[in-house]
Parts: structure tokens; sequence; C-alpha cells
């Protein structure tokens, strides 16, 4: 499987090229990119289009974002978001060669740092790995997907808590956005990405027509799940020691 | 152009020229603007983090004279689809001057520096460990071609030594400054590959003893496999404890090293005293306890 580069100058990071006259293409690999393992285990829609506007939640390196980029087009754009500084700066090396890949660099928890920056997109595609994936996706499509948008969610079920086996997260995953989405069944990336899964679906008409109280602040951060008061030891650190050392 | 009303009647006009960085700047000078708007004068509106970056109509302008209020979210969705105008190369340029020194900003604490610090100093000490065995094996014949060779060889070597020591230099400065009893119970260089492998002073103190233990190791322990070969294995005292003896000696300084992780959060002079104590103690009693 090839896309079309919009990227230039290649290879972005290592991968395959293939230079023709007519254009040149660049290796989707469904070892490296989710969406390419997707694709090869069947998923057909809904799928990056060309000239649509995507958001890319947890972008890490740019790998797969510069992928999306490449099938959204010219006509198209990625914002990419990712929270972390140190991958953020391969995203943006990646992004400098690509012209319709824009990084930002913000938390995805947090929709409204980042609501001048991100316009109303045709497609959410989110790979946070984070316990409370599901909330997050939730409030970046309230605040940002059209729609009729299409959302696409790759869940690595190692990320979401070892109290429940991967299928039960996927399935439970699913059930969450279903009724905002209509998501079909989990998609198994296996082998290419091992208990990892592909969440599909379109945001039904009128889904977010009607969320009139403002989010109070950020998503939480969820809890570890061990038991309350080694969390609570944990988490009273600063107070703990502040207490200790009255300066 | 982007116009602020703040209650009362104050507004604040910020000109978005066609330069990407003046643009990149404003939008942070208007983060920081908004937040203290929002701080000072009890807030926009409801909410509690304050807006970073603003679009022009966020703040409807009231219909009959009352307060101005922060658009609800779908006001905002439906101002959104109804007027954002397409991708120019300016807006491009825009979010790349934006990424750039939001990046610099995050990478510039000082826990931050140590790590990437502490990343390169691993990298280039793996390159030359690599480089002396590869060469050892390649330069044992005598053929007059490789002297030439190695005489170019030796001079890179030496620059990269020297790099290296420079940079164990600084990281070892740098090290005492953002985690000072950490580095005096493990040594400055485990501290830093410590910070570095846990992401930050923070998350390093929130970890068991045990998870310490293993951070840098490649290789997760199981049924047949005992928690060995993490970074600790490298601190200061493991040399003077004898090496069957010297898991159980990791062990007692992954426990030291959280707390005196803990204390660097919390920082109080004099407090690290008692851990060397202890440590002190522990290699002690490991030595005498085998004959």
């Amino acid at each position: 499987m090839w896309t079309r580069s919009v990227a230039h100058p290649l290879p972005l990071f290592g991968e395959r090229v293939l230079r023709r006259p007519e254009a040149t293409y660049r290796y989707f690999e469904p070892g490296r990119a989710k969406l390419a393992a997707a694709v090869v285990r069947g998923h057909l829609e809904p799928i990056p289009l060309a000239g649509e506007r995507w958001l890319y939640l947890g972008a890490a390196g740019g790998t797969t974002a510069s992928y999306v980029a490449d099938l959204v087009g010219p006509e198209g754009a990625v914002y990419a978001i990712e929270k972390s500084p140190r991958p953020f700066v391969r995203l943006l090396s990646v992004a400098e060669r690509c012209p319709n890949l824009l990084p930002i660099l913000t938390d995805a928890r947090r929709p409204q740092e980042s609501l001048g920056l991100v316009p109303p997109v045709d497609g959410l595609y989110a790979d946070v790995a984070q316990p409370d994936q599901v909330d997050i996706v939730l409030a970046q499509a309230a605040e940002f997907l059209k729609s009729g948008g299409s959302l696409l969610l790759a869940l690595k079920t190692a990320s979401m808590g070892r109290d429940r086996t991967p299928e039960e997260h996927a399935r439970r995953a699913r059930e969450l956005l279903r009724p905002t989405f209509g998501t079909a069944p989990p998609l198994s990336l296996d082998p290419f990405h091992r208990r990892h899964y592909l969440i599909a679906g379109r945001a039904r008409e009128g889904a977010f027509a009607n969320e009139p109280e403002e989010r109070q602040g950020a998503i939480p951060r969820p809890s570890s799940g061990r038991a309350p008061g080694r969390r609570r030891f944990h988490r009273g650190l600063a107070e703990r020691y502040a207490a200790r050392d009255p300066r | 152009m982007i116009l602020i009303r703040g209650r009362g009647d104050s507004e604040t006009e910020i000109p978005l020229g066609r330069d990407p960085e003046a643009a990149a700047e404003a939008t942070e000078h208007l983060a920081e603007t908004l937040s203290t708007l929002s701080r000072r004068e009890g807030g926009l509106g409801r909410g509690e983090s304050p807006l970073e970056v603003c679009e022009p109509s966020l703040l409807a302008a009231p219909a009959s004279g009352g307060a101005p209020r922060l658009l609800t979210p779908v006001e905002r969705r439906a101002f959104r689809e109804a007027s954002w105008p397409p991708l120019s190369a300016f807006d491009r340029e825009f979010y790349l001057a934006l990424a750039r020194r939001r990046v610099a900003e995050a990478l510039s604490s000082p826990v931050e520096v140590l790590v990437s610090l502490s990343r390169e100093e691993e990298r280039v000490e793996r390159g030359l460990l690599r480089e002396r065995g590869a060469t050892e094996q390649f330069l044992t014949g005598d053929l007059p071609s490789l002297e030439a060779f190695r005489a170019r060889w030796s001079v890179l070597r030496q620059t990269l030594t020297e790099h290296h020591d420079r940079l164990v230099e600084e990281l070892e400065a740098r090290a005492r400054a953002v985690a000072p009893n950490l580095s005096t119970v493990v040594g400055p260089r485990v501290a830093a590959r410590l910070v570095a492998r846990a992401g930050g002073l923070g998350a390093l103190a929130r970890m068991s003893s045990s998870r310490l233990q293993l951070l840098g190791s490649r290789r997760r322990p199981g049924p047949g496999r005992s928690p060995r070969f993490g970074v600790l294995y490298r601190a200061e005292g493991m040399e003077s404890v004898p090496p069957d003896r010297q898991g159980a000696y990791a062990r007692s300084l992954a426990a030291l090293a959280v707390i005196a992780a803990r204390m660097d959060l919390a920082p109080r002079p004099g407090a690290v005293s008692s851990l060397m104590r202890r440590r002190s103690r522990r290699v002690t009693s490991l030595n005498a306890g085998r004959r």
C-alpha cells in the first residue's frame, strides 16, 4: 500500500519511497501506522479523504500523522496535537517538510487551549493511549468535530488498565461511544499491533447540539485504580513534606 | 485583528501583521493577557480554566448592555463552522512559529535541560563503547593500510571522548543543582539517568522503589529472572559490595533513592545525611555478612 506524498523532501523518517514521473509515493506500512494495519485488516470507511480537515490527537513522532496528511492531500489539512515536548520536536521536523501538517503543542485533555487554532474538522483520529481516552475524544469531538464527521479511535488496551481483558476494553469503549457516533464493532489490529483495536464511527446529526453547560476545567486525570490509601499517599507528597518543613 | 472587550469599556487591540514570528509572539502574549484578565476581574464567565487562544467573537457583545459573557459551546461551534477561512501559507508559518516557541519554552526548564543532557551523554557513551569494541576487533592485524585509518580514527575518538567528558561535567553539575539529594545518594550521573527515564522529578518521586530499581532495564523480571540490571546497577556504591549481594544492595538503594527524590521535590537542607548513614550501614552489613 502506497500513499501519494505531499511532503518534500523525502523520505521523512526512513520509509520506502517510490518515485514515478507523475508523483512520488511513500510506503504505507501496517507495522508502523495503525491506520495502515486497519486497512489491511479490512477497514474501509470512514477514512481520511482528499480535501478534508482532520484533527489528530496524540501525534507523537508524526509517522501516522504524515500518512493522514498524504491521504487528505494538498487541499486538506491535518491538525496534529501532541502534549509531550520530545516527540513533538520530531513532529515539528516532519511538519516542516509537510505543507498540510500543522503541529500544536497542547494537552488533548483541554480542548479549550486550542480554541483559536483548530477549525471545525471533518474527521477525528485519536491515538492517545490514556485510560480516559473516551472522555478526551468526546470532549474534543464536542468542540471541533462537524456533524456527520468521522471518528477513528486507535485503542491501545494495554494503557487502559489491567482490570479488564483487551476485548472487554474495546467493547466497553465502543459502547460508550455508540450513542454519539454509531460505532462499528472494534477491529483488532493483530498481528501488526497486538492488543490494539480500531473503533470507527460517524458523528450523528445533532449529537453535539445540546451542551449548554461549559465544561468546568480540564478533564480530571484518572486515578490509577490501586487502593485509595496508596494513591492518596503518593498524591499528598508535596503537602506532607511542606507540612513537615515550615518555610 | 483580534479585539478583546473586557468588563467595563477597556479594549485591547493586538494587530497580527504578516510576520509569523510576531503573530506567534502576539498569540502567546494574548494568552497571558487573557489569563491575567480572567484572574483579576473574577473571570470572564463560567468555566475554570482561562482561554489560551481567543477567537474574535468568543466574547459576545451584550444585546442589552449587560456584562459580556462567554459563548456557549453550541454557539462556538456555530460561529466556527460559519466563518473559518481556508488555510493559507501565512497560517502554516504561524503554526510552525507558534510550535517552535512552545517547544523552546517547554524544554527550557532545568529538569528538561537535565533530561536532554543525560540522553545526549548516554548516546555518546554508547557510541564510544560500541566503537571501542568494534575497532578492537578490526585492528588486530598489522597491515600497513590500517595505519592511516588508525591515526584518523584515534583523532576522532579523542574528540568524542573530550566531548563526552565535557558533557559529563555539565551533567553532574546540573544533576547536583536539580536533584541534590538524589545525586548524593546514587551519584549524579545515575540520578540524571533516573530522572530522564522516569520523565521528570515528579514522576520519579511518585514511583515505588521496585519500579525505580527496574528503570532502564531492557528485560522484565519474571518467573525465571530476578529484577536486576536497571540504571541503578551503575550507582557509585556497587563496586564496594560483593557481586552476589549486589541485588540486595540495589533493593535498599532503590528505597533510599525514592526517598531522596521525594526530598528533592520539597527540599530541606541536611536531611540527606540520615539517608547516607543508612546507606553506609547497609554497605558494611552486606560486606560483613559474606565470608
